[in-house]
């Protein structure tokens, strides 16, 4: 594959760094088109009204690709390695990538171009988000006209324009675009996904995290400093951290990836996954550092930039964001350090009556659609690894040694590791 | 993906969904015990607190056009139902359930989490075949004719199984189980003792969560052997019905043997209007974890497993969720509503985003739930084309299984464990 023709690359580095940058309505709505005559009533409300409230724009573009899972797993025939792969790659997906800011040529340049996992986006409590979602088709399967949807999971009191699901709203058909509106007021951890025939989809890989900044990061408690961070309107300072980290949790069964690329069908009951992954890859690509889809500098994990690696320096409060859009229960196990989870599903484990109920452990279970958040204060320097604590899932394809759902956490002495700016650098 | 399954659900989708919710269709049944309601729990229940319930055997259908042999437990003067009927009870109440078997093997029930079970007057205890092995849970009823009397004190307030416990694990697949609903007393619209667990008895909801590997029931209706290592489930079940059969209400004349609908059906909270929460009571009949992810809305876990979520002191230690986790065995309670927070108006308070024209989207199917409008209580007109099933511009939110292997049928997309949650506006729902 070559570099994209991308004159202003954009990465999930650039995007998580651009926050309010990207505004203007450029994009919003440039391809619909006036509605037919048959349609009577009035839908063109276009003209945005002014709110006050920060305007954020994301453009999503959701298509299909290659992607690469760990080296030196066994083959599996005839599906893994997928024959059909170019050279470098193995596995057949789909997925999301962050067009913002490029134009409809480049957008449409990323046909057959997606990343696992999706593009991660984060965004502060009460801003004004919409994100345009584009249909580009799957270069693979011309036969298909699958449509996407974006469903931002755990968004409350969401209304059904907005929820992403087709057989109760609406969905994007091959080279359209529909923009999406949230306006969340609810801090912590989520998850986005697309809910076109949702088992087959969310399996091939359109699976992303999205996180939303409390509004207390601008009124720290206490005597915190401007500019503190926290993973909730916590009231007491319990959810400040120093460095955040998030971890879209996957399984990949590679017989149905094989069949979607082959024009076969799986029967989704018989679910058997072949890999176990984090952000997109499984281990030891999972501590490979952050890359750009549209680079090809990071070779085979070109569209699978995002890393798992934890570096922080000792004594560092430290936020993971867990959320598994995987059919599986995993349990997320760190030897030697003690975790405490802070937050369920985005809720704050805190009663209505104030009462704080936040969990000390070793092991943090998440369900299939959970999120949790979990704070651990860096020991002395060191290697810990951070890993599912059932064992079948740490391996690549059922090859030997160590794969799968596994990491590393760096911990340096104070100074080693300069501020962060965005979440897994 | 594939196109045909994808048609095919949909159309079964479309068909079921018009005659569940669009023609509101009661059946009239002659079970006084019941109250007469096309949406929410069924109760079985009277002042005695005594049941007689029949183990049989009977048939189900799914939404594909499977017809499934099962074992359940049924109101003796009604016939077999899956799931067994709903117990209705007060806690610290005594309770009696006759247990009349008809089944060529025998069976029993256990009560988990009730006090003093006694079966025929002697405490409830496993038994031991002469060589000394465990023969079954509890004392049961003989094969082809037997019966039992079980007793107990109705446990703490909250929602529980009653199941087989001999051959669990066949029977229980094969259907053994209903929902024991355990009400505080005197405070029958709260989950528990708290005051903060009060719902509106209008919008209370039993999920029993089950899975079915129809090669097994095969099997056992064949009088073959099990093979176990193979068991695979493929239906996965709210209430003894996958989606779309879900959305049907109680009773539905083409369900005869699976009377429990799942259709949740709720206004937006107002603080005046309609200040209290319906309640999920979600139970798992099943062998693996069901995360059970409601659309459009957290839901509140206040009990579980029979237990008030609280401190030593009264603490309230309740959480919020957007993913339930239900293990086997277990029950969770959830207080859950829908809050129109935005109040969006297409005049005074507009969307501020392009709001796309139908006809640029995809509706998959002939049919459509959506009321083509962003606005609760405003629908809008259709392409010819397609058919609305929205009566009113009231909202749908669907609620599944988030292990998506487990919102199909034997696989088809957008089936199984699955319902939908809907809300009308808030003065109510007047077609348009």
């Amino acid at each position: 594959m070559t570099e994209n023709p991308t004159p202003r690359p954009l990465s999930r580095r650039t995007f998580l760094t651009a926050g309010a940058g990207v505004v203007g309505a450029a994009m919003i709505g440039s391809r619909l088109i006036a509605a037919p005559t048959a349609m009577a009533s009035p839908r063109l409300l276009g003209a945005a009204v002014p709110s006050g409230r920060p305007q954020k724009q994301v453009h999503l573009a959701g298509t299909d690709g290659w992607v690469s899972m760990p080296q030196g797993a066994p083959a599996d025939p005839p599906f893994f390695p997928d024959p059909l792969a170019p050279t470098g790659f193995n596995t057949y997906v789909f997925g999301f990538r962050n067009v913002t800011g490029m134009t409809s040529t480049q957008v449409a340049a990323q046909r057959g171009h997606a990343q696992i996992s999706a593009p991660m986006l984060s965004f502060d409590q009460e801003d004004d988000v919409t994100i345009t979602l584009t249909n580009l088709g799957l270069l693979q399967r011309p036969d298909l006209f699958d449509g996407h949807t974006l469903h931002w999971h755990g968004f409350v009191n969401a209304i059904p324009l907005f929820d992403g699901v087709p057989e109760l709203s609406l969905a994007v058909p091959v080279g359209r675009d529909l923009s999406y509106f949230y306006r969340p007021h609810d801090a912590g951890t989520y998850m986005y996904h697309c809910h076109f025939e949702d088992v087959e989809h969310v399996q091939m890989g359109m699976t992303g995290m999205v996180f939303i900044r409390p509004s207390q990061n601008s009124s720290p408690v206490g005597t915190d400093p401007v500019g503190t961070k926290y993973a909730y309107n916590d009231g007491d300072g319990s959810t400040r951290y120093d460095r955040e980290f998030a971890f879209m949790i996957t399984e990949l069964w590679s017989a149905a990836h094989y069949r979607d690329a082959h024009i076969q069908v799986s029967n989704w009951t018989d679910y058997d996954p072949s890999f176990w992954l984090l952000n997109g890859r499984g281990f030891p690509d999972t501590t490979q550092p952050n890359g750009d889809p549209n680079s090809t500098a990071a070779g085979r994990l070109q569209y699978q930039p995002i890393s798992s690696l934890v570096t922080c320096n000792a004594g560092d409060r430290v936020l993971l964001r867990f959320s598994n859009l995987g059919y599986q229960n995993h349990a997320m196990t760190v030897d030697n350090i003690d975790l405490q989870i802070v937050a369920k599903d985005a809720s704050l484990l805190k009663g209505r009556d104030g009462t704080t109920n936040y969990i000390s452990t070793n092991t943090v279970d998440v369900g299939p659609g959970n999120s949790r958040d979990v704070i651990f204060q860096a020991p002395g320097p060191g290697e810990y690894l951070l890993y599912d604590r059932n064992y079948s899932y740490l391996e690549n394809g059922g090859g030997p040694g160590y794969g799968g759902m596994m990491t590393k956490i760096l911990v340096g002495a104070p100074g080693t590791y300069q501020p962060q700016t965005v979440a897994n650098s | 993906m594939s196109l045909v399954s994808r048609l095919a659900a949909r159309r079964v989708f479309g068909a079921g969904s018009v005659a569940a919710l669009v023609v509101a269709v009661v059946v009239t049944t002659p079970h006084t015990a019941q109250a007469a309601t096309s949406e929410g729990l069924l109760c079985d229940t009277n002042a005695q607190q005594t049941f007689s319930l029949t183990a049989e055997e009977g048939y189900i259908s799914t939404p594909d056009g499977n017809s499934i042999y099962m074992w359940s437990y049924g109101n003796s003067s009604r016939g077999f139902q899956l799931p067994g009927p709903t117990l209705c009870v007060t806690s610290g109440q005594p309770v009696t359930v006759i247990l009349h078997n008809t089944l060529r093997e025998e069976t029993s029930i256990v009560f988990p989490g009730q006090t003093g079970v006694k079966a025929n007057g002697n405490p409830a205890q496993p038994e031991l075949s002469s060589a000394g092995a465990l023969t079954s849970l509890v004392q049961g009823a003989a094969a082809t004719g037997g019966s039992i009397t079980y007793t107990f004190t109705a446990g703490s307030p909250g929602t529980y199984l009653y199941e087989s416990g001999t051959d669990v694990d066949k029977q229980v697949q094969m259907g053994m189980f209903g929902a024991l609903v355990v009400r505080p007393a005197g405070s029958s619209a709260q989950v528990n003792n708290r005051p903060d667990s009060a719902f509106n008895p209008q919008h209370e909801y039993v999920f029993l969560l089950s899975e079915v590997d129809p090669d097994l029931h095969l099997a056992v209706e064949r009088s073959q052997p099990i093979n176990w290592p193979a068991y695979k489930a493929r239906y996965f079940m709210i209430n003894g019905r996958s989606m779309p059969d879900t959305l049907a209400s109680n009773n539905a004349s083409w369900l005869p043997n699976q009377p429990y609908g799942a259709l949740v059906h709720i206004r937006p909270y107002d603080a005046v209007s309609n200040p209290l929460p319906a309640v999920i009571r979600y139970l798992n009949a099943g062998t693996v974890n069901y995360p059970f992810h409601p659309h459009g809305s957290d839901e509140r876990v206040v009990n579980k497993d029979g237990q008030a979520l609280e401190g030593p002191t009264g603490q309230d230690l309740s959480y919020q969720k957007y993913d339930l986790d239900v293990q086997p065995g277990q029950s969770v309670d959830a207080l859950m509503d829908w809050r129109d927070v935005e109040h969006w108006d297409p005049v005074t308070n507009p969307i501020p985003t392009q709001i796309p024209a139908i006809t640029d989207q995809l509706l998959v199917g002939t049919d459509t739930w959506f009321s083509e409008s962003p606005y609760l209580g405003i629908k809008n007109p259709l392409p010819t084309t397609i058919t609305s099933n929205n009566v009113c511009g009231e909202y749908y939110h669907i609620a599944h299984s988030h292990a998506l292997e487990q919102a199909t049928n034997y696989g088809a997309t957008f089936g199984g464990m699955m319902t939908v949650f809907r809300i009308d506006p808030p003065a109510g729902c007047q077609a348009k």
